[in-house]
Order: C-alpha cells, then structure tokens, then sequence
C-alpha cells in the first residue's frame, strides 16, 4: 500500500452535454406530444401532410421521449455518478464525446425518417435498420466507457446504482438487437425476421422491457445516487436494495405477454404475463419504499427544496404507476382497459411523473455543481413543480376517465347481453372528447413546467464557468482475496439454488406430466433446503455477495443469467411451434404483390397507431368487430400489426365489409362517411403514384423469410399489380370516381379488402403431443 | 464531499454498513413485513393460477369460454326472434317510438352510405320504389340482417340485433306505404349524395 495521493478530475464536460441536450430534447418530444394530444381532438391540426400526420409523428413522439428526452437524461446521471461512486475518471474522453455525438446523430437521424415515413412498423422500434445498426453501434460505446471505467475504479465494491446501470447496460443491448433483427429490401426498409404471433411476442418482451431497462432501471440508479445526495441521509436498507434488484430484473422480463391478453397469443404464454406481472409488484415496491423511507429524517426539507420535492413525487409516482401495472395485468381488468386511454395515462404516470421528475430533480441539483453557482431562482424550480404536478394529475385523471368511460361503453351491451350498446364507435370516441381535450391541457402545463426549468438553466448558466468535480485518492492496490473468479461465482450456494429453482419450477410448468412431477418434488426441495441451510450458512452466503460486489464481471455476468432466462423460456417454444405447418383451425393467404404494397404503406402511415388488428376472444369484441382472430391469420405478417390503441375501429375482419367506394371516400376525407371521426385526411395517397419497382426485392425477402410465394419474376409481379390495380380503378369508376390505378390508394384498397381473408386449415389426423 | 448528517446517529438507532460511497451511506434494516407478505401472495398467487389454469386445466382456456359465452347468446336470440311479419312491420312504422328509434340508429349506422335523407349515395336509394333485392318489409329486414356481403352491403345482425334492426327498418318504411308499388332495380350506381 502507497499513501501517495493523486488528484481526479472526473469528465463532467459530457455530463454538462448530455444534461443540455435532455432540456433541448425535453422540449421537443414534449411538444410534438401535445401537437398529436391536440390532433385527436382537432383533425385539422394534420393539416393534410403527409410529415405532420398524427400516424407518422406519433412515433417521433415516443421515440423522442424515451430515447432523446430520458436517454440523455439516463447517460448524464450514470456518467456523474459512476465517476463518483467508483473514484475515476471516465475511461475514455473520446468515447465520452462519440457517446454524445453519436447519440445526437441518431436522434436527429429519427427526427427526420420518422415524419418522412421510414419505419418499420414496430412501437418504439420504428427506426429503420442503418439507424439500429448505429444504435447498437454507439450502445457498445456506452458499455465500454461504462466498464472500461468499471475496471479502472479506485473504490473496490460495487454501490446499489452501479447494478442497475449494468443491468441497463446488459439489458437494453440483449431486448434492442433480438427485436431488430430484420432482413433489408433496400437502404431504407427492411422487414423483420419474426412474423406474426412471434413477432408480437418478442415486440412485447421488447417493449415491455424497454420501459422496464430503459425507463426504469437506470433511474433507479440515478435515485439511489441522488435521492440520498439530496437528502444527506442514508439509504434505508441495503438488504432491500439486494432483494428488490435481483426480483426486479428476473422477473420483469417475464411480464411482456401482459401487452397481449385476451389475443391470439397462446394462453400459457397469456398467464405467464399475467403471474409474473403481479409478482412484479413488490420488487417495484421496494424500489419506492427503498426512496422514499430514505426522506425520514428529511422530509422537513421538501417545504424549501425543489430538488427533494420533484424526487420524492417521482417515487410516489413511481409506486403509483407500477401498483397499475400489476392491476391492468389482471385480464378482467385488462378486458376492460386495454385499447383505450387508460393504458395512455398508466404511461404517462410512469414517463411525466416518474422520468420527468427525476430528471427535473436531478437537473436542479447539479446545475449549481457543474458551474459552481446557485440556481438562478429556487422560486420558479418550486413553481414549476406545482406547475408540473397538476399537469400530471389533470392528464392522468383525464385520461382514467376517457380510458374507463370508453371501454366501458365499447363492452357494454344490452338485450340481455346479446347486442351491443353502442354499436356506433364513434359515439364511444364523441363522449371522451373533453377528456380528451383536458388531456391537451394537462399535458401544455406540463410542458410550461419544463419551459420554466430551461429558463432556469439558462440564466444559471449564463455567464457562469463550468467547473470539472475532483477528489484525492490514494494510489492503493485493492487486497489480494477480494478477487472471486467467474467460476466461484456461478458455483456459490445462492446461485446454485437459484438456477435449481427456477429450473425445477420452469419444469413444473411447461413439462408434461411426469417432468411437471419432478419439477415440483425439485423445486419443494429446494425451498426445503434453502430454508434449512439459511441459519447456519446465511452468513457465509452474505459473505460471498459482499465479495460477488467486489468483482465487476461476475456480477455482470449473473445479471444476464437473470435476464435472460424468461426471455429464452418464452421465446424459444413459440420460434419452435408457432409455424406455419403447426397452424390449426384458419390460415392466412399470402399477400398478391400489390396487396402486399398496399400493407407497405398501411404500415409507412402509422395506421397501426389508431387502428388494431386484433379480434379478441372478448364478447363486445366479437359483436362488434366479427370472429376472434386466431393465430394463424397473421403468420405471414412482417411486421405484426395487431396494434396496441384503438383511436379507431379494429381492422382484422374490415376486409370485404364495404365497397372499394367507401375506402376511397374515407381516406379522402373520414367525415364524409362518418360524421364526428377524427382521423385524418389523406389526400397525398390519391396523388402519389406507388413506387411498384421495389416490389420484386420486397418479395425476395418475404420468400426468404418463409412466406410461400411462387417463383415470380419481376415482370410477372408488375403484371400482377397491374391487373389488380385496373380491377379496383374500374369499379371505383363504375362508383363514379376516376382514380388512375397506380396510385397509391388503389394499393392500399386492395390490403384492407384483403383484411380478414383466410383459408381453413384441415384438421390434422394425428394427435397433437 | 464529506457526508453531512442532518443530526447525529441517535442512540439505539440502526447500525450503518461500514462502507461509504461518496459520501452515501446505507442502514440495513429489515424488509418490511408488509411487503414481504406481498411478495410471498404474489408467488403463491402465481403457484395457485399456474395450478388451476394450466396444469390443472379447471379454468377454460380463453377461446372455451367466449365459444361458451357465444352460445348463450345464441340461445337466447333464437329464444327472443319475434314473429317478423310484412303485416308487422307496416304497424311498427306507423308507431312514432319505433320510428323515431329507428332514425336514430339509421343515422348513426346507415347514413353514412345511405345518407340522412335515405337517397342514397355510396348504397341505394331507400325512399323510391325500386328496390334491387325485394322491397316487401320482410325482404329489406334479412337484406340488413343477413347484408349483401358482394356489394358492400355488411350483415349488421350480429352488431345491431333483432330490435335495433327492427326499429331501422320501420324508420326506412315511415317513408313509404303499405301497398306501393315495388320494381325490381338491377343494381346500384353509387354516386355523390343528394
């Protein structure tokens, strides 16, 4: 050991540049959300283009806020913190700068593809594939700085926030890539690999866990640094803090099949969801019980304290949000919820209250540290915390409201059950519209809140000097037998009972009969064991956690196993039975080249946003909307468009139900057709002509990706089109609109009439395992 | 950054850990009862569910119990078909509660092909006398029951039911009168309403 000491400065430069561009792009998402919150309520606010379309913006929207807005947030606390928490420096200052750079890029990247209409069709996966390819790219970035930094630390254990960020780090990159795997047709559109239920399954274990690794996780982290920073009190319980991280982040990745209740997808699958959600409960509970009993002792400072004031919100609202999560998980409850706005401000307790607020909270609290001077006005951080609550509750209580009303009325049904109430969706959609519109009011509030912070951070800033943090450490080797190998790790008492019994309970569950037996005798076992062994070995067992925190790798290491584990589970056996040839009862019929087409912009137009495609195995569901959908119907859909909202009317069986007159007329202008609808125009498609030349290279790709079309040659695909286009063309003139066949609309035409179109599946002979 | 306390440790308080991560220290106190009996219920819950549904199969699966919730349904409108004639019909349009429901659901439902004025626009005119699949009360009533799927006609049986259909179809004939004269129209051109 040395006692010669040496100076740090941390990298707070990149810190400074990741917190100005959360502010900038804070902004941003926020305002094309209140623009697309307002186009619901006023259509003409689409103002009949194509790149201010509510379809095309939506996702610039939440693609904004989840990775602009909280991504930016996300990189300046792990980056402050994680230089403090670990004594050193950031490893790299030029990974640090191609972080941000790179992160901008993309940003920018988005902000310009998604208006123009590139996508692919996937929420929060809507970039297309050389903006992944660029994610991935600059992710990797982040992990190396993040873990190069690791092994250089000067501070030998592992703090609370350090393991959530690794498991951000881990997660984020395992959810991001599986879900992007896609096959390009050209350099701007690709289709993805998975189709249909598949692809709806692993879209859910992205998205759900998106919110989960990307919204919540790191920012638990950055609560475990700056919550008790900002308190000055101690964390409340270490040994919560173990118990909550290793549940929260093994069973999270579970709960994705929660998206899809009552649907197509296989009920095991369903009520996999809807048990691991549930279970989700308390380890999201420790998290809040962990940041909030961290205030006893300080909660006499929120009277004067912007900073504890916005974090103590947070949390609540954190709690309030994810005791919803479980809730709406219940399929009852689900059967009532899902598609409406209830769902819209479930997410937005989580994304307003908890991210925003954490971010206000955290901003707040390094401005005087990062340019070594006040806050400019104490005043306006505590107005805009006033500002920003009522905007959350009058957002949030809008849109319980509108979510509950709406569903309600959409299942209501009366005859003794037999009939719908409200046949009409548009009576359901004109009751909500005051909700609607004080949800536009909640949510300019809110965003006049963040105004008042950018002023703030303005005038903080303004004129004042950047100041880089330092701190004297002594050059000390770390002691030699704290050193605990990846082997010894994997092999230590906990995580052998661990893996054991999730082994043994996966088996209960998912094997036939005798393994299922097993399964259960194993996994009572291990309960057995464990508790027996606890009194005598539970010391030993502390000790080797407190020594797995000593050693990076490792820890990385079992935090994957953690993850990925419900993920394979889930995964696997839908890739491997979900298949064409596996299908029962219906099938669909592959899309002609032009239907096909017409899908191609279906998707380029965010229809997937208002409108699902999915019947389910819900009465009011099936009056209104015809047969539910089997799994079958969409397995030549890359991507999946069951759709997670119903702005409008579910499409999955709109094939055949009106004439080709009635799609024209109303994508020329819905009102026309139905009085009171919301939807926006769509005149570019009447004078677009589709672009049929990609087509061959579309449907090389769909061939590859198994979806059974003949050897067709370009020229043969063009002839197809062509007819096809002429058919509808004539009978949209025999209607009395002339509408030259290669537009765009025709194609469109011809995939909503193709909609709900299946063949049966004759019944297989022998039995099914 | 030197951890500040609020105010001392007090005697008898938790222990903290020993360790200090620049400046946040931590306690180690035990989980809350509370919570630790959520945790368990939610696992138990899970166990139980699992059981029931899944390995025990005593719960239907979701397609069992909408087939099982359809029939009932069945069952009861096949019970409550009210026996629908030409003479009925022509009474129900007479009768203002009737008609005056039905405008309701044809301008909600029909209109939009049909239009408020029932000359047609996208679908046929209803208030002349030609009528391309049968112009007597009982042939309009399966017309908008059963639709005319190949001409954009949907079935609106399952989505309204038997009394709104009813009631539609005594609105369309408050426009007309018993004994009229009915021809036969090919088919529909539609065109821009009128």
């Amino acid at each position: 050991m040395s006692d010669q000491k040496i100076t740090i400065e941390y990298n707070d430069r990149v810190v400074r540049q990741f917190l100005l561009a959360t502010v900038i792009w804070g902004i941003v998402g926020m305002l094309v959300g209140l623009l697309i919150a307002a186009q619901l309520s006023f259509w003409q606010l689409n103002f009949a283009t194509p790149w201010l379309t509510f379809g095309r913006i939506r996702p610039l929207h939440t693609n904004a806020v989840i990775f602009a807005f909280v991504g930016n947030m996300m990189f300046a606390g792990v980056y402050y913190s994680t230089q403090r928490l670990v004594k050193a420096r950031l490893a790299s200052d030029f990974l640090s700068s191609l972080h941000f750079w790179g992160w901008q890029l993309i940003i920018v990247a988005a902000a310009i593809t998604l208006p123009l209409g590139y996508t692919r069709g996937k929420e929060y996966a809507e970039l297309i594939w050389p903006i992944n390819l660029a994610v991935v790219f600059i992710w990797v970035v982040f992990a190396v700085n993040f873990f190069w930094t690791l092994a250089r630390r000067r501070e030998p254990a592992l703090y609370v926030a350090i393991w959530f960020y690794i498991a951000t780090i881990v997660t984020v990159a395992m959810l991001y890539i599986v879900n992007h795997l896609s096959i390009p047709t050209g350099l701007l559109h690709s289709y993805p690999v998975f189709s249909g239920v598949q692809d709806a399954l692993v879209q859910w274990w992205y998205g759900h866990n998106a919110v989960a690794f990307f919204l919540t996780t790191p920012i638990l982290g950055i609560m475990y640094y700056f919550l008790p920073k900002a308190a000055e009190r101690p964390v409340y319980s270490y040994r919560l803090s173990v118990v909550h991280f290793w549940s929260l982040v093994f069973v999270y990745i579970w709960a994705g099949p929660h998206h899809l209740l009552n649907t197509a997808l296989p009920g095991w699958l369903q009520n996999l969801g809807v048990t691991f959600s549930l279970m989700l409960w308390a380890p999201s509970w420790g998290g809040m019980l962990n940041g909030l009993l961290t205030l006893r002792g300080a909660w006499h400072k929120l009277r004067t304290d912007p900073v504890l004031k916005f974090f103590a919100a947070a949390v609540t609202f954190y709690g309030m949000a994810t005791f919803e999560g479980p809730l709406l998980s219940i399929k009852s409850v689900n059967a009532l919820a899902h598609y409406t706005d209830w769902i819209i401000g479930h997410v937005h307790i989580g994304t307003l209250g908890w991210n925003g607020f954490m971010a206000a909270g955290m901003i707040y609290w390094l401005l005087p540290r990062l340019w070594n001077k006040p806050l400019h006005s104490t005043a306006l951080a505590n107005l805009h915390f006033w500002i920003g609550t009522v905007g959350i509750l009058l957002y949030v209580a809008a849109m319980w409201t509108s979510g509950i009303t709406q569903g309600l009325m959409l299942n209501a049904t009366t005859e003794h059950g037999t009939v719908l109430a409200y046949p009409n969706f548009l009576d359901t959609l004109n009751t909500i519209r005051p909700m609607m519109l004080m949800r536009v009011i909640g949510g300019g509030l809110y965003l006049a809140g963040w105004l008042l912070l950018a002023y703030n951070f303005y005038r903080t800033v303004r004129g004042a000097q950047p100041v880089n943090g330092t701190i004297e450490v002594y050059a000390e080797a770390p002691a030699p037998d704290t050193r605990l190998s990846v082997g010894r790790a994997l092999l230590g008492t906990p995580m052998i009972f661990a893996v054991l019994a999730v082994g043994f309970a996966t088996m209960w569950m998912l094997g036939s009969d005798l393994v299922s037996t097993a399964g259960l005798t194993g996994a009572v076992a291990c309960l057995i064991g464990c508790l027996a062994l606890l009194p005598s070995r539970g010391p030993a067992w502390t000790g080797w956690y407190e020594k797995l925190l000593l050693n990076a790798l490792p820890f990385t290491l079992l935090t994957f196993f953690a993850v990925v584990a419900g993920g394979l589970i889930q995964i696997i056996p839908t890739l491997i039975v979900q298949q064409a040839q596996n299908v029962e009862d219906r099938i669909q019929v592959p899309y002609t080249p032009l239907e096909l087409a017409g899908r191609d912009i279906y998707v380029r137009e965010g229809c997937y946003l208002c409108h699902s495609q999915m019947i389910r195995t819900l009465v009011p569901d099936i009056l209104r909307y015809g047969d539910y959908s089997r799994l079958g119907e969409s397995i030549y859909d890359h991507p999946f468009q069951w759709g997670s909202k119903r702005n409008g009317p579910d499409l999955a069986r709109v094939g055949g139900k009106y004439p080709n007159i009635w799609h024209l007329r109303h994508m020329e202008d819905a009102r026309a057709i139905s009085p009171g609808s919301n939807m926006p125009t769509y005149p570019w498609l009447l004078a677009n002509n589709l672009d049929a030349s990609v087509l061959p290279a579309k449907i090389k790709v769909q061939r590859m990706l198994g979806v059974p079309y003949g050897p067709l040659s370009a020229q043969q695909i063009f002839d197809q089109v062509d007819d096809q286009a002429k058919g509808i063309a004539k009978d949209l003139r025999a209607a009395g609109a002339y509408i030259a066949p290669e537009k765009e609309v025709v194609a469109l035409i011809a995939y909503l009439q193709t909609l709900g179109k299946s063949v049966p599946v004759p019944p297989k002979s022998t039995a099914t395992p | 950054m030197s951890p500040t306390p609020d105010r001392p440790p007090q005697p008898g308080e938790d222990p903290l850990r020993p360790h200090v991560f620049d400046g946040i220290q931590e306690y180690d106190k035990r989980l809350p009862n509370w919570w630790l009996m959520t945790l368990y219920g939610a696992i138990i819950f899970w166990a139980g569910y699992w059981f029931y549904y899944e390995r025990a199969h005593l719960g239907p699966s979701n397609a069992t119990a909408v087939e099982q919730q359809l029939a009932v349904i069945e069952a009861v409108r096949l019970a409550s078909v009210p026996s629908l004639d030409d003479a009925s019909l022509w009474k129900m349009s007479r009768n203002p509660i009737f008609v005056e429901a039905g405008r309701a659901t044809f301008n909600t439902t029909c209109a939009s092909c049909h239009t408020e004025k029932l000359t047609g626009a996208i679908g046929p005119n209803l208030v002349d006398h030609l009528w391309i699949h049968g112009g007597r009360p009982t042939d309009i009533h399966a017309t908008v029951t059963h639709g005319v799927l190949a001409k954009g006609m949907p079935a609106w049986g399952p989505v309204l039911g038997p009394r709104k259909i009813s009631e539609a179809v005594a609105y369309i004939l408050s426009y007309h009168h018993e004994g009229e004269p009915i021809e036969v129209q090919a088919a529909w051109v539609p065109r821009a309403p009128q």
